[in-house]
């Protein structure tokens, strides 16, 4: 399509019925190994498809010169490598966002890097997309981070994969050896959840299937790259899904104005509908949905409200509203899946938190049963894992949480893993089994209050600094009992 | 409503879901406001989030001295019609060291008024948080940015050590001296903005829209002629002509365009149309390769 037509195309004004909505946005993964041409194929994408503007042009056609590590080419890469190292170096560090439209719907294409090193950059990518290409080039085949990718993506949630054989020109457009490619990934995606599987031969830097069809590869009759993209339905999901509205924060205004306010996760609730928080058990009936904008009736998945009861549920930030038939299991064990993004490797003795939709929930104690193996995709046991792995873990908190298997639902049933010391985020996970009242620590636990460390902490008072420094020195007190075998739950009072 | 509008509902509640995430997470938000296109949106968005309870964070205004009049008296409107706490913030250090746009090169003038004012002032008001209307299509460095952007004391930005953001799930837990920018933002797009304001009958800077102004070309750019401040070289004089802003800051910084865009249906129009990036009109950002990383770098946000 030429940028003309698109531009025709665009201001004619189309009509959408509202259940299309969530369709009308489509987030798009690119990963793939080094050198397979990612962010080539997605500046080809732009360049192609009117996502550049004429200085943009300008800038990358001057800075295209100055490298020509492409020959006398456009290099498309420039468009995405927009930090000075990355520039440099000419590889990808971290992702990059990048958004355009065409007459069909808004794309929002998260490129992300191929190096190992930055793989927690490209985990943090997969989580954010709806569809994801993978780039794999016809001279090399499926290589390890491929693998590695792929498992990434699957354990993230993503459904529908694209697999873009790159570099199809260096091969001599060979139909034999894309069909040899074709065949290896189906049968390593045997291994995962993908509902839907498209392999589709390209060559970014000729631009051939990205946006025009390519003449060499005559012998493909399947879409081009941006066909499918505008085709494909991005959410693989039910209707009749369970209500979940996580909340996060509770909103109080003149009058006696009290609301819960949050995000629609899963489902859709009516005013009159009842409504149970999973922790404590109790049940309201709504009253209103209050936003901005007027009260409503209905809210549904992704819309952004606050609830008003009719009776008060005494509940705070943490707390998972939720239908009263099919509920979240308040739980205090659960099983997942997880990639460390740290890269200090995962320490038993060291403090975590387990941060779910809206809660922070401390960790007693976790331990690693597995560990995937990135040759043969299969399960291997172990007991340690480190940056880049993909691992299967048990984790115990220290007070039970709602919780949904990440299967069923996904937004109340991820999490990420904080470092309870520096905050930092060291793995993100999905939860596969839950259970209630795993009481396995039992009352050997060790409390580690205000009143226990009473001396240790007597120079401080109740500032939020002062707060903030007692967890610090309770987060190193409970490593040191940790690592003595001592299970320790700390418990701070906000 | 259009494929082409019906995103914005997608993208208001994400939104509001950062300013509620972010709200619940940090002792002492505070909320950057530059006046602007994306500063209305990011208000308003705001004030949805926590209605019926107002914003439960401060505005802050970091003031060089030199922006539009019109943006002056659009803020100061604007904060008493909706009741909210303002801080205005100026650099008076490097204004008595006689700091301004003419004497001194973009990227000196911006660092000291703009930069190490911004600094100033969220180190004196104590604050963790600071939301900013950044998005991630201006810029090359910004379309790198988390929205819970942390940076270590100083108010540094690593951009090689940016902490994984997965999922719907913002982890706002600081280590020892980091604060964090939050971008809620981050996903709308310069037309995205444009369609929303016009949705939702937001009032903007009436500089966005196309008038009779009094400016100078130079190096091929429209300049206006703001007050009897501007510095005029020989041989130039202010003339009238049609013009508009697409992105506003400090006046002598900042190129107006010709256009005959003088209502909201018109600029989104001409913004859907146009061929050139939004920053082209910034002449701070052409100072150097990689100057917007720089600047964040150091602090700016």
């Amino acid at each position: 399509m030429t940028v003309a037509a698109l531009e025709e195309t665009q201001s004619a004004t189309t009509t959408v019925s509202p259940d299309a909505r969530s369709e009308a946005m489509v987030r798009l993964l690119t990963c793939g190994s080094v050198d397979d041409g990612k962010s080539t194929l997605i500046g080809r994408l732009l360049w192609d498809a009117a996502g550049v503007t004429d200085d943009q042009r300008a800038a990358i056609l001057h800075d295209s010169h100055n490298r020509a590590v492409n020959g006398e080419r456009i290099d498309f890469s420039l468009l995405l490598d927009g930090l000075v190292a990355e520039r440099e170096q000419g590889i990808t560090i971290d992702i990059a966002w990048r958004y355009f439209e065409t007459a069909r719907r808004r794309f929002v294409i998260i490129d992300s890097p191929g190096h190992e090193q930055y793989t927690r950059n490209m985990a943090t990518g997969a989580s954010h997309a709806d569809i994801a290409i993978l780039l794999v080039d016809a001279r090399h085949g499926v290589k390890r981070q491929t693998r590695r990718h792929a498992a990434i993506c699957n354990l993230v949630g993503i459904k529908k994969v694209i697999v873009a054989v790159n570099k199809m020109d260096q091969i001599d457009w060979s139909e034999e050896r894309y069909r040899a490619i074709e065949a290896d990934f189906a049968a390593l995606a045997g291994n995962f959840e993908f509902a839907e599987v498209t392999t589709i031969p390209v060559a970014a830097l000729t631009g051939a299937n990205v946006v025009a069809r390519s003449e060499e590869m005559s012998w493909y009759d399947g879409p081009t790259l941006l066909q499918y993209l505008e085709r494909v339905d991005p959410k693989v999901e039910t209707d009749d899904a369970p209500f979940r509205l996580p909340v996060q924060l509770v909103l109080r205004a003149s009058g006696d104005f009290r609301g819960y306010a949050g995000t629609v996760t899963s489902g859709s609730i009516s005013v009159g509908d009842r409504v149970v928080d999973a922790r404590s058990g109790l049940g309201a009936t709504l009253r209103r949905i209050a936003t901005m904008d007027g009260d409503r009736e209905t809210a549904s998945r992704g819309d952004a409200v606050t609830l008003v009861l009719d009776t008060d549920l005494d509940i705070s930030r943490g707390a998972v509203l939720s239908e009263v038939k099919r509920r979240p299991v308040n739980a205090d064990v659960l099983e997942a899946r997880l990639v460390w993004l740290s890269e200090k490797p995962f320490d038993p003795e060291a403090g975590y938190l387990l941060r779910t939709a809206t809660d922070l929930t401390p960790v007693t104690s976790m331990s690693v049963s597995a560990l995937v193996d990135f040759e043969t995709l299969a399960s291997t046991p172990a007991h340690e894992c480190g940056v880049n792995d993909i691992a299967d873990c048990r984790i115990l908190l220290g007070r039970a949480t709602s919780l949904d298997l990440f299967q069923d639902l996904p937004l109340t049933g991820n999490f990420v893993l904080v470092n309870a010391v520096d905050g930092s985020t060291v793995a993100g996970g999905v939860i596969a089994w839950v259970q209630t009242g795993a009481a396995a620590v039992g009352e050997n636990v060790l409390v580690l209050d205000r009143a226990r460390l009473a001396g240790l902490c007597a120079n401080l008072g109740n500032s939020p600094e002062d707060k903030a420094e007692f967890d610090r020195r309770a987060q190193e007190v409970a490593i040191l009992l940790r690592s003595a075998g001592v299970p320790v739950l700390i418990e701070t009072d906000q | 409503m259009t494929a082409l509008t019906s995103h914005l509902k997608l993208l208001e509640a994400e939104s509001i879901h950062i300013f509620r995430e972010a709200a619940s997470q940090f002792r002492t938000p505070v909320l950057l406001y530059s006046i602007g296109k994306d500063s209305t949106v990011l208000l308003h968005l705001a004030r949805k989030a926590f209605w019926p309870a107002k914003p439960p964070f401060p505005l802050l205004h970091v003031d060089t001295t030199w922006k539009f009049h019109d943006m002056i008296a659009f803020r100061d409107r604007t904060v008493k019609e909706l009741g909210l706490d303002l801080i205005v913030h100026t650099n008076h250090d490097g204004l008595a060291r006689g700091m301004n746009p003419f004497d001194h090169p973009p990227s000196v003038y911006t660092d000291i008024m703009k930069t190490q004012a911004l600094r100033q002032a969220l180190d004196a008001g104590g604050f963790d948080a600071a939301f900013g209307g950044a998005r991630r299509d201006e810029e090359a460095s910004r379309a790198k940015e988390r929205v819970f952007s942390f940076r270590a004391a100083g108010h540094r930005w690593d951009p090689r050590l940016q902490r994984p953001e997965m999922w719907q799930l913002l982890n706002g837990r600081l280590g020892k001296g980091e604060t964090v920018r939050i971008f809620p933002l981050s996903n709308w797009t310069e037309a995205d903005v444009w369609r929303y304001i016009t949705l939702e009958k937001l009032d903007v800077v009436p500089l966005y829209f196309a008038a009779e102004r009094p400016v100078v070309e130079r190096d091929g750019q429209l300049l206006m002629v703001d007050d009897e401040r501007m510095r005029l070289f020989p041989g130039e004089a202010p003339q009238t002509r049609k013009v508009r802003f697409r992105t506003l800051g400090c006046y002598p910084l900042t190129a107006a365009v010709e256009s005959e865009a003088a209502d909201l249906d018109a600029v989104v129009t001409e913004t859907l149309e146009a061929r050139v990036s939004e920053r082209a009109g910034r002449l701070i950002d052409h100072d150097q390769a990689g100057a917007m990383e720089m600047k964040k770098r150091e602090g700016y946000f």
